[in-house]
Order: structure tokens, then sequence, then C-alpha cells
């Protein structure tokens, strides 16, 4: 928008360093250091690991929406506390976190496609039902009826780094093949391609399905079964523990999260591809004039995004509440969306706040429907939805994300 | 001209239909020609023009503020919805205030205004942004509102499946004079017997179909006309250079609050229309997301920032439904009822000719929709219209005469 006049091009620019340093030059306030010992506790990390995210990636401002978000919420499981008792509250926080971990991992690779690419990906969810599928085609064949635990969580990680490599060439191609011509147009363009991708996806995943004898809308419960018992069961540590019935999947999930997450964030920090990226998505035109090759970090960036989306796929392929059906594309890219657009288009760190955010928020709505306490079965969907209304309006870029990035 | 060429297209088409799909089977010496079940599956029958009708007002209506003002609405359907809930309620008597013999016109136009409403209260909210935020912002609302829909327990006893209308049959006219209004509906609406001694007979289908067409052109003469205006001007230039326009002076903000609403105004006739028609509504074939989808495919395919393109995209998009459709009147079926059980059960690599139709043509319109949509993004980005627009260098009404009398010399 600015760019469309050459002068007012460079007062703009000028504009945007001085949000931008009037950010990062914002004393750590109560408010933030408040949020990030609420995010420590709810992650459970030691101090250390969140400063050094927070230093890495440069920022020390956190908006009021989490803060205010985050005490409502502490507030709210405070008061269950009292009520309910500590199984119910663990039993909240455990799913929460569980639920932001998958959440997490199909957030970031739309976050990072946006970030430096622009590209606002449409078949973001189809590609995590393709994952699904994919994933519970590879453990059907893989898993025999006898395998014990160990041997189904091994294959099972096998599997994702099989439909994570698979996955990540699709998406490259299509990245060369498709989205490549038609950088040059508006972005509604991009939207609009990615969109059909996802269509023809769904439907090719709903062919396929239907001509090997799989329903394709209710979830595929041949691919779910192959869930060793002992995380389907609920977990014996978290009963005696806590006294709680929680499944065991969801620490599994947690586990398996805080694992990609530190891959994800070891590749963004420690590589170089990684500093395009974290680079790209500040300005990507500053990142071309430096003469680094753009065209090839899009095509690996909207692989990897592809990967990881079908990785999270794979997760929700056991998910109790979720399993391959081609509802997910639809499913997935709006709960994506909310925790990219409420954590900031392009930040690792929003995103992780954000999933945990959205991801709590869930398990408690959740919770207060099964429970009883609210007889509004959608409540769920709204809340998520109310909180995606309330972060663009009133932090439209998001968490932690860049003012310039998506306003055109 | 090309109006009225258009027009009337459609007008003659369904009288054509019948007869055409008529045609008896012929027996040509070396085998039996059908060009009737020919016709029946390969040109789109009324049912799926009267969708074409909604789905093209609908798409219109979407193009009006996401062609004209570059702002994509993506949360369109919650306004559609809005329209054909209100149709429903209001003949089931369950809005206070509005008896259930309230005329269909009235409530079409009530309910075109309570959409205008909660445009201005969600465009309150979304024009704050811009950009892709604009198009999530209007996707979060309608999707809170299709949850709330989907839950609200006042509608209907089902209101996953939506309600059904079971007040009075809809009646497209002038309120309150039962001569000059007409019945919609495939089975309650009004037939007529050898109209004006022409010896056409028409039936209920048709009724509907030409009472929803005479509402959906006078709907598209209105916002051609409001394109066509200052107003309208003012749209396009916000969608060129929004900081242009407001930098002359224009108060851009309230121009596309006036657009939206307007375009919110239409989109609930035409939610109102598929109500009317179905005599139902479900939140899914309403407020759900892919309702826009539906729009934003038509729209790229007929030409995003012409107002008749939708209408041509929903034409095509209605005959590949038609063409794929699994009922009478679709390829499969006359596929596997003219092709010999030989050609059928033909095996290549353990899949059958009958396996290949089932499983690759039979319903699939959605798959074909999306690969045409995806080549149109790619290659055709203007649509048809718009391409045809650039090819002459202006509107086809315009620009056609001088072209036919170039060639005619």
């Amino acid at each position: 928008m600015i760019g469309s006049f050459g002068a007012v091009g460079s007062f703009g620019t000028i504009g945007s360093f001085g949000t931008i340093s009037s950010f990062s030059s914002l004393p750590l306030g109560t408010n933030a250091l408040l949020v990030s010992f609420l995010t420590m506790v709810e992650v459970g990390v030691s101090p250390g690991v969140v400063g050094l995210l927070e230093s890495s990636f440069g920022i020390g401002w956190i908006g009021t929406v989490a803060s205010v978000a985050a005490l409502e919420w502490l507030g709210t499981v405070a008061a269950l506390a009292q009520i309910e008792g500590l199984d119910t509250v663990a039993r909240i926080l455990i799913e929460g976190l569980g639920k932001a971990s998958i959440y997490f991992i199909i957030a970031i690779g739309l976050t990072l496609v946006f970030g430096l690419m622009g590209v606002l990906n449409f078949a973001h969810g189809a590609f995590a039902m393709v994952g699904s599928y994919v994933g519970g085609v590879l453990m059907v064949l893989l898993v025999a009826s006898s395998a014990g635990a160990a041997t189904r969580i091994l294959f099972f990680v096998v599997v994702v780094a099989m439909v994570f490599a698979l996955l990540t060439a699709v998406g490259a191609a299509l990245e060369v093949g498709l989205v490549r011509p038609i950088y040059d147009r508006t972005p509604m363009y991009q939207i609009l391609l990615t969109f059909g991708v996802g269509l023809i996806l769904e439907e090719v995943a709903r062919i396929v399905a239907t001509a090997r004898g799989i329903q394709p809308e209710p979830k595929w419960s041949g691919a779910q079964a192959t869930i060793p018992s002992a995380l389907d069961a609920p977990s014996e540590i978290l009963l005696t523990l806590f006294g709680a019935r929680i499944r065991g999947f969801y620490l599994f999930a947690i586990v398996a999260g805080a694992i990609l997450a530190v891959i994800v964030w070891a590749f963004l920090t420690r590589t170089l591809y990684g500093l395009y990226i974290r680079a790209g998505s500040e300005d990507s035109e500053m990142v071309e004039a430096l003469g680094i090759d753009v065209r090839r970090a899009f095509t690996i960036v909207f692989g990897l995004g592809t990967g990881l989306a079908a990785v999270g796929g794979v997760f929700l392929m056991w998910d109790p509440t979720a399993g391959p059906s081609v509802l997910l594309n639809l499913e997935v890219l709006l709960y994506a969306f909310v925790v990219v657009v409420i954590g900031g288009l392009g930040s690792f760190k929003g995103t992780v706040v954000a999933a945990l955010i959205v991801g709590l928020a869930d398990s408690l709505t959740t919770w207060l429907f099964t429970s009883g306490t609210v007889p509004f079965p959608g409540i769920s969907e709204v809340t998520l939805f109310t909180l995606l209304v309330i972060a663009l309006v009133i932090r439209p870029q998001g968490l932690y994300g860049v003012e310039e990035v998506g306003g055109h | 001209m090309a109006h009225v060429a258009v027009i009337a297209f459609f007008a003659v088409y369904p009288i054509v239909y019948g007869p055409l799909t008529g045609f008896p089977a012929l027996d040509v010496g070396v085998g039996i020609v059908d060009p009737g079940a020919l016709f029946d599956a390969f040109l789109p029958a009324t049912t799926f023009l009267i969708a074409m009708l909604f789905l093209g007002l609908f798409a219109m209506s979407f193009d009006f503020v996401s062609g004209y003002t570059g702002y994509l609405s993506f949360g369109h359907a919650a306004f559609y919805g809005i329209g054909a809930y209100f149709i429903v309620l209001v003949a089931n008597g369950k809005v206070p205030g509005l008896p259930d013999s309230t005329p269909f016109m009235v409530t079409m136009l009530l309910g075109a205004l309570l959409a205008v409403v909660f445009a201005l209260a969600i465009g309150a909210v979304s024009f704050r942004l811009s950009g892709v935020y604009f198009a999530m912002l209007t996707l979060g609302f309608a999707q809170v509102l299709y949850q709330l829909v989907r839950n609200w327990d006042y509608v209907g006893s089902n209101p996953q499946q939506g309600p059904n209308l079971a007040g009075p049959t809809p009646e497209v006219g002038v309120p309150y004079v039962d001569s000059l209004s007409v019945a919609l509906g495939r089975l309650a609406g009004d037939s007529f017997e050898n109209v004006l001694g022409t010896g056409i007979d028409v039936s209920a289908t048709m009724t509907s179909y030409y009472a929803i067409g005479i509402i959906v052109v006078l709907s598209y003469f209105a916002m051609q006309r409001i394109i066509h205006s200052p107003f309208g001007r003012v749209m396009i230039a916000i969608r060129e250079n929004e900081e242009r326009a407001r930098a002359v002076g224009y108060n851009v903000f309230w121009y596309k609050m006036a657009a939206f609403a307007m375009s919110a105004f239409f989109a609930a006739i035409a939610g109102a229309l598929f109500a009317a028609y179905r005599s139902s509504a479900a939140p899914d074939t309403t407020f759900y997301f892919l309702v826009t989808a539906d729009a934003l495919i038509v729209t790229i395919i007929g030409g995003i920032g012409t107002l008749a393109g939708p209408l041509f995209g929903a034409f095509a998009f209605e005959w590949l439904e038609d063409v794929l459709s699994s009922q009478q009147g679709g390829l499969a079926p006359y596929l596997r009822g003219g092709l010999p059980e030989s050609v059928l059960n033909a095996d290549v690599a353990g899949v059958t000719f009958l396996d290949v139709i089932n499983t690759v043509i039979d319903g699939r319109a959605p798959l074909y929709l999306g690969i045409v949509f995806v080549l149109f993004v790619l290659f055709v980005p203007n649509g048809l219209l718009g391409s045809i627009r650039d090819r002459l260098g202006g509107t086809v009404a315009n620009r056609l005469p001088a072209h036919i009398e170039r060639y005619r010399r």
C-alpha cells in the first residue's frame, strides 16, 4: 500500500522502523513479566529457555491481549480449582497442552510460509488431511495387531519421518509448478490458487478412500486403532498423581510437540536458511536486495510448511477427537488460522504462545460443555473465533507479528 | 443489446429444453441413435438453472464488494444465510411481530435490511483492517454465526439439519394482490397450461424459474446502476488505489461500509430465493464457509470485477454439476445405460470401465470444478467475461457491433 507512491515509500519505511524500534525499546513492564511467567508455567520449562527464546527473537514486548486472555483464563481455572478440585484442573491443563502441541505443529508451517512469502496457504488443512491419511495407510501396513506399545510408537516415529519427507517433496513441487508463476500478482490470487489446490486434494482423497472401501466422511477407525492401548487408555501416572482420568495420548502429544518445537526453533535460529526465513519475515525485499536466492528459499519453506502440516495430520490420526477424515481439511485450516493470526503471521514465538492460548481455551470450553456447565455444543468454536476477532481488532498484526506483513 | 440477448437466451432456454430432451430415438440402420437422451445428459436441466439463478445472484453480490472495492469478503455466506433463515422463520411464525401470513416479497426485503444491519456491524469492525486480515475477520464472524445457528434449537427440532418451511408457500409478485403473484417451489408452485394460447405449458419448475429470474434481473440492474454511478466509480478508485482515493477527499471508510451493506442486501435476497424455492434452510447450505467458496469459484470463472461474469460462472458451475450428477440426466447414468455390456466390463489393469464411471464421473463435480478453478486462476485470471472484454477492448455491448461490422466487409 505504502509502496505505491515513490516519495511516500521512504516515509513509510522510516515510520515502520520507528514503530518496530519503539516496540523493542519498551521496557519489560509488569504485564510482560507476568505473561512470560505464565508462559513458563504453562509450558513447564525453565525460565532460561523462555529467556533464550525471547533474546533470540529480539522482542521483549508482549501484547495486552495475551496478558488479558491469560489472566482471565487463569482466573477461570482458579475458580474451577476451588469448585471442582485438582483432578479437573489437571485434566483441562494437560489436555489443553496436548491440543496446543498439535495446533503448534500445524500452525507453524502456515505461519512460516506466510511470514516469508506473504502467501496465505489455504491448502494447509488439505495437506494435514493428506498427511493423516498417508500416515494411517503406512501405520496399518506396518503395524501387526499383536505389536506392543514400544513397537507401535517406534513405527509412528518412522511414519512421521516418511510422511514429512514425502509431503515436503510434494509441497516443493507444488510451489515450483503452481505458486511460483503467480508471485507477481496480488495476494488474492495466491489465496485463490491454494484454496483450489485444497479443494482438489479433498476430492482426490474422497475418491481414493471410497475406491479403497474406506468411508471418507466420518473418521477412519482402522487407522485410529493402530494407537497403543497405553496411549488410548487413561494414563496411570496421571491417575495416581492427580486422580484424573486423562488419555495417555495427550502426554505423548506434549512430549512430541515440545521436541518438534525445539527442532523447528533450532532450524530457525541455528541454520542459514532459518536466518533467511527470519530476516525474510521482517523484510523480504531487503533480503532479496542482499543477494540471497529468495526463490529457492521460498521453495524450501513451502515444502517444509507442507511437511509440517502433514506431520500434524499424522498426530491427528491418533487424536481421539479427530482421526483421518476429509473433514479435517477445513477444520484444521480454520483452527490453524486462528492460531497464526493471534500469534502474528510469521512469528515462531507468537505461534507458540497462540497455540497455548488456543489449546487451553479449547480444552477449557470442551470441558465446560462435556461437564454440562454450558449446554451449548458449539462453545469451543465460538470461543476460538471470538478470540480471533478480539485479537484482530485489538492487535491486527498479532501478538508478535511485524506490522507491515499482511497489510496491503 | 448484449443484455437483451442474454436475457432472451435464458428466457427461451427452458421452453426449448423440453422438446429437445423429448426427441424420440431414431433407428439409423447400423444402430439406434437417441438424441433426446444425449441432450438430457449434456444440457443443464431447469432445476439446475434455478440453482444457477440464486447462486449467480449471490456471487454477483460477492463480486460487488470483492471485485469492485478489492476487499475479499470471505464471510459472505453469513448474509446469504440471514436472508434464507429469515424467510423460513417468518413463514413458520417464529419471528415476533411478523405473522406467518406476511407476503414473501415483504419478508425478503425485511430480511435483506436485517442483513444490512449485520453488515454494518461486521463492517464497522472489519474495515479497520485490510487485505488478508479483512478476509479472515469476515470469515471469523461468519463462522461464529454458523456455529450459533447450528446449535440454535429455537429454529426447529433439529437445528443441525435446519428448519423446513411449514408456513404458506412463498409467492413472488405484487404483495397483497393475489392475481399478480405466483407461488414458488418444485411441488407446491403454480403451473399454467397453454399460456396465452401459444400451446406452451409452463410447469411449476418453470414458473419458479421465471419468477426468480425476474428478481435476479432486477437485482442485477440495480447493482449495475450503482456501479456505473459516481458512487461506483469511488468503489473502483478504492480498489485501484485507496490512498489516493482518500487523498482526493473521499471518506473511503463510509464508501466501503455502504458498498458492503449493499452487497449484503443482495446476498440476503439470493438467500431468500434459495430458501423459498427449496422450502428449507440448513446451516451447511447457507451459513457455511463452502457456500462462500462456491460464490468465489463462479466469480473467478466468470470474471472478478465484472458484474455479469458471476452469472456466466454460475452457469458453467451448474452445467458441470448437472452433467456429473448421479441422477437422471447426468453423464454417468447415460453411459451406464447407453454403452454395451462388453465395453462396460472391459478389464484394464484390474479396473473395469464401469468402475471408472462410478468413481471418476458419478457425482464428482467438485473435483473438476477445483481443477477448472485452478486453471482459471493460473491462465485466465480475468475470467470468461473479463477476458472477452480485454480482447474486445470494452464491454461486449459497446464493442461487439463494431467487430461484427469489421468482419462483414
